[in-house]
């Protein structure tokens, strides 16, 4: 179901160049140097193991990271420069418009004291005003959780978020992200907090709002399979470092970066043997390891000693598909 | 609705334990109850009389039900110095002391929960820093050397607030159905009475609850901090809410019920600590009748204020809980 | 000299370096300072009353011609010393109880608990307060006053460490190996109690501080001649207006006492206790 070929004629929604984020704390620098575009109406994966930096990577362009900043680079969202001065309070001013956002956890992102349905109104009053009244908005809201699937709407309006299951919260989640209409939905984790089936709705939820109404979407897992079947693109974090950019039907079949043919073969699947999944040697790096050299060095089948002195090759052009491995691995 | 049951019950219990802490400082550690009854200057004759009377002669258990049971019907002994029953004394000294209480507490919420709130939204910066410091220095003042202080400043050196007593002069008579100075003042239209009597009011309320606004507002910081932490704030950052609107909408709403059960608690302790501030200010209250029967030995009256005490502690607990416990909109799932 | 020097690393600011300084330094006066006061604390001469300070009297004499710093260095023996008594005891009981009440465990446990629970509710002050003129007033009378009133406080702690010392994993290993129970709390509880016993204490000074001062403030603690401080400020009051020193200078020393040791309860309850990382 995934689009296999990347659109490559609109400009970009989302165009970041060289981007940096540091801690508040010590200024560490944690991810450094990604550079990525999003397409309008594209469905973007980022995978990453934890503490790789794509949560902290996300939640700081949005504005929505206290303790962290943008450091360097540049961000251009719709057409429009975000300065890297003042960086979170002009993305935030984004947020409840033009882009939405879902957190990780269903179970703790809704409001436990406010009514579902107010909870939704608010979004539509914090995006749009009241250009149609109390009463429209409310049956809008209505529409809208008919639309990602909650049974009976009128009932669940009144109701309390601990009234309802993980799936049901998250759909509700989803619910106050696209009442606001934005142009872009970025999903941290959407799905992993649930069992397999509601997984696997959630996202065809996403995927369908997305094809019908012109959104792009990011979504932010570390389960490669579940994006290799849901998104086109997949960008590979690592350590705080962006080592790849693949269409995700490329992966298992062409030549990837090591790191992500290492992910990928933790993958269990039907043709594989026990003997075939492989987990990846050596302990993971966290984000901002040293940032000198590739991140993946200590635990790459190939590295050579040019890995961990040459610095990393960055995506300047912000091409569609892109490998950071000296070693030309991953370059078509 | 089992909840309220429960808590309820649990207010029966407390009620006893009460009894049982009352009847042991005034049947037990207080020696022989008759000879405090009899007051210090009865006969050998009085008091054995006075010990029959009260059925101090029988064992602990049989006086313990005696001494509940007299409770329960509101008869709490008479007091020798005013030679009054205790329990209409406390009925007239009680409201004064309540009017003060309930003037510090709005004091103290007005002040505790908008700072809890905001340093927990800004923990860490200078701003965080300062009120810690201050409220760390609020909480190591003592009420009443902080009583006289302001008396003797504010009202004495100042002349901005009067320096003692309920109700100026021109004011002396005035008088009311509830005992309640303020609200008789704005049942009767009477303004000016309930100006003076406010006037009155700010400097012993101030000192009252100082102490306590220090610990409430660390309490507010910790239960806000913890609300700040969750996604739910996020995803409110995500619909474009402004830090305001996610304070009070959001994480107000619900942090607020675990520090307003403090705030429940911290009525009763104020009461309480009225002994530290009534007799300063020359207010009429059960602060000061307490003070009075301490330092008149009078060891009855102490005992009852502090079962009133107690009383309203438990009420005004039980009160608050049962308050929250139905305005919070939220189903408590097998509760 | 590990333990001296992990002392060293927990003060964080300059206020928690002034704290201990000052906690320190009164702590010392209050041992020391009784053999250093210039003056005879209780010893009236009518002639030098409500003498303002001066080099003689650094901070004046009170209604009585007595030297009021001679009697504020006395006095914090006097007040130091019942708030260590009421805390020493009070740890004790308190801890008895706790321990033995996790030990026990069941319906003795829970009704024990409970009884903590609701007599902790109720206001200390005033409980104190009955209790101290029942007993009839006087500083012992005040101290264990306190101690009736704050029990619980430490029962309810010690049981709480204790309950989860011996539901943790190296108790059954020592349950298996027939460890008696006294060698179980010396060796496993006490020492694991600790740490939160200590930042209790050192935050329950100022409070029982207060508490003492205040009750003979009223007039259940220590008596008015005595030196104690709240007992200073009850004798100063009636000379506030021509001699307002009398009051301020008690007032200052409970204030900085206080706030000494709350600030080091503060820095103790950061460094010592895992579950506040409040930042």
């Amino acid at each position: 179901m995934a689009s296999l070929a990347p659109p490559t004629t609109d400009r970009p929604l989302l165009e970041i160049r060289d981007v940096s984020v540091a801690l508040r704390t010590g200024n560490r620098t944690m991810v450094a140097g990604v550079s990525l575009a999003v397409r309008p109406r594209e469905v973007f994966g980022i995978v990453g193991e934890s503490g790789s930096g794509k949560t902290l990577l996300t939640r700081t362009l949005l504005g929505l990271q206290d303790d962290a900043y943008v450091a360097g680079g540049s961000v251009r969202f719709n057409g429009q420069d975000l300065p890297v001065n003042g960086y979170a309070n002009k993305a935030r001013k984004l947020l409840g418009h033009s882009i939405g956002f879902v957190p990780q956890d269903p179970f703790s992102s809704l409001n436990p004291s406010m009514r579902i349905g107010k909870q939704i109104t608010e979004a539509i009053y914090l995006a749009k005003g009241w250009p149609m009244g109390a009463e429209r908005t409310r049956e809008a809201a209505i529409g809208l959780m008919a639309e990602v699937g909650i049974p009976e709407p009128a009932l669940a309006f009144n109701q309390f978020p601990d009234q309802f299951s993980g799936g049901m919260r998250q759909r509700m989640v989803f619910a106050i992200a696209l009442a606001q209409d934005p142009k872009l939905l970025v999903a941290d984790e959407p799905t992993t907090a649930l069992d397999a089936i509601t997984q696997r709705r959630v996202i065809e939820l996403i995927l369908d709002r997305s094809r019908k109404h012109d959104l792009a979407v990011i979504l932010i897992s570390h389960n490669l399979e579940l994006l290799r079947q849901s998104v086109g693109r997949i960008a590979v974090l690592y350590g705080g470092q962006l080592l790849n950019i693949v269409p995700s039907g490329d992966i298992g079949q062409s030549t990837i970066h090591p790191y992500t043919e290492a992910l990928f073969d933790c993958i269990p699947t039907r043709e594989k043997t026990l003997a075939d999944i492989r987990s990846i040697p050596g302990e993971p790096v966290g984000a901002g390891f040293g940032l000198k050299g590739c991140a993946f060095a200590s635990r790459c089948p190939y590295v050579v000693t040019a890995c961990r002195t040459t610095d990393l090759p960055q995506n300047a052009g912000t091409a569609s598909i892109f490998s950071a491995c000296i070693l030309g691995r991953g370059v078509h | 609705m089992r909840y309220v049951g429960q808590r309820i019950l649990f207010s029966i219990l407390s009620l006893c334990v009460l009894l049982f802490i009352t009847f042991l400082l005034s049947h037990v550690v207080s020696g022989d109850p008759a000879i405090v009854a009899a007051g210090p200057n009865a006969g050998a004759d009085k008091i054995a009389a006075v010990r029959q009377e009260m059925g101090l002669d029988r064992p602990l258990l049989v006086q313990f039900w005696i001494y509940c049971s007299n409770i329960l019907h509101g008869d709490l002994g008479t007091s020798w110095f005013t030679r009054q029953p205790i329990a209409s004394d406390i009925i007239r000294e009680l409201p004064p002391s309540l009017e003060l209480v309930f003037v510090a507490m709005v004091i103290n919420l007005a002040v505790s929960l908008p700072l809890g709130l905001l340093t927990a939204r800004y923990a860490g910066t200078t701003f965080d820093d300062v009120v810690r410091l201050v409220v760390m220095a609020g909480a190591g003042l003592p009420i009443f050397w902080l009583a006289i202080i302001l008396q003797q400043v504010v009202a004495g050196q100042w002349r901005l607030l009067p320096t003692a007593g309920r109700l100026g002069f021109e004011n002396r008579d005035f008088t009311g159905a509830t005992g309640f100075t303020l609200l008789d003042s704005l049942m009767q239209g009477r303004f000016d009475v309930f100006a003076d009597a406010l006037a009155h009011l700010v400097l012993p309320a101030f000192a009252l609850t100082l102490l306590f606004t220090a610990v409430g507002v660390r309490i507010t910081r910790t239960a806000m901090m913890g609300e700040f932490r969750k996604d739910y704030v996020v995803l409110a950052r995500a619909k474009g809410a402004s830090e305001g609107r996610i304070m009070v909408r959001h994480v107000f709403a619900n942090g607020a019920t675990p520090a307003l059960t403090v705030f429940g608690m911290q009525f009763g302790w104020m009461l309480g600590a009225t002994v530290l501030v009534e007799e300063i200010f020359g207010r009429p209250g059960i602060g000061r009748y307490a003070v009075k029967a301490v330092t008149q030995s009078d060891i009855h009256a102490v005992v009852a204020v502090v079962f009133v005490v107690g009383l309203v502690f438990l009420i005004s607990n039980l009160v608050v809980d049962i308050a929250l416990f139905l305005l919070t909109p939220r189903k408590h799932a097998g509760a | 000299m590990r333990v001296l020097r992990r002392l060293l690393s927990f003060p964080k600011t300059n206020v928690e370096r002034t704290a201990i300084v000052l906690g320190c330094l009164i702590l010392l006066l209050a041992l020391v300072g009784a053999f250093l006061v210039p003056f005879d604390p209780m010893k009236i001469d009518f002639r030098a009353k409500l003498q303002a300070p001066s080099m003689l009297h650094w901070l004046g004499t009170d209604g009585s011609g007595r030297d009021v710093l001679s009697r504020l260095l006395y006095g914090a023996r006097l007040t130091l010393a019942s708030t260590f008594a009421v805390i020493i005891v009070v740890v004790i009981i308190g801890c008895t109880i706790g321990i033995a009440s996790a030990f026990v465990g069941g319906a003795v446990d829970n009704m024990l608990m409970r009884l903590a629970d609701i007599w902790l509710g109720f206001p200390p002050l005033i409980l104190a307060l009955g209790f101290a003129s029942a007993l009839g007033a006087s500083l012992e009378a005040a101290i264990w006053a306190l101690i009736f009133s704050w029990w619980p406080n430490y029962a309810r702690l010690s049981r709480m460490v204790t309950a989860d010392i011996l539901s943790q994993k190296f108790i059954a290993s020592a349950d298996a190996l027939g460890v008696p129970t006294h060698r179980k709390v010396l060796h496993y509880v006490i020492p694991n109690a600790m740490d939160v016993m200590l930042i209790q204490i050192a935050l329950d000074i100022s409070a029982v501080m207060l508490a003492i001062s205040g009750l003979s403030f009223i007039g259940v603690g220590a008596q008015i001649p005595a030196p104690e401080w709240g007992a200073m400020i009850a004798d100063g009051r009636s000379y506030v207006s021509n001699g307002w020193w009398i009051v301020l200078a008690p007032g200052i020393a409970i204030f900085i006492t206080a706030v000494s040791f709350n600030v080091i309860g503060d820095m103790l309850r950061r460094e010592l206790d895992p579950t506040s990382r409040r930042r």
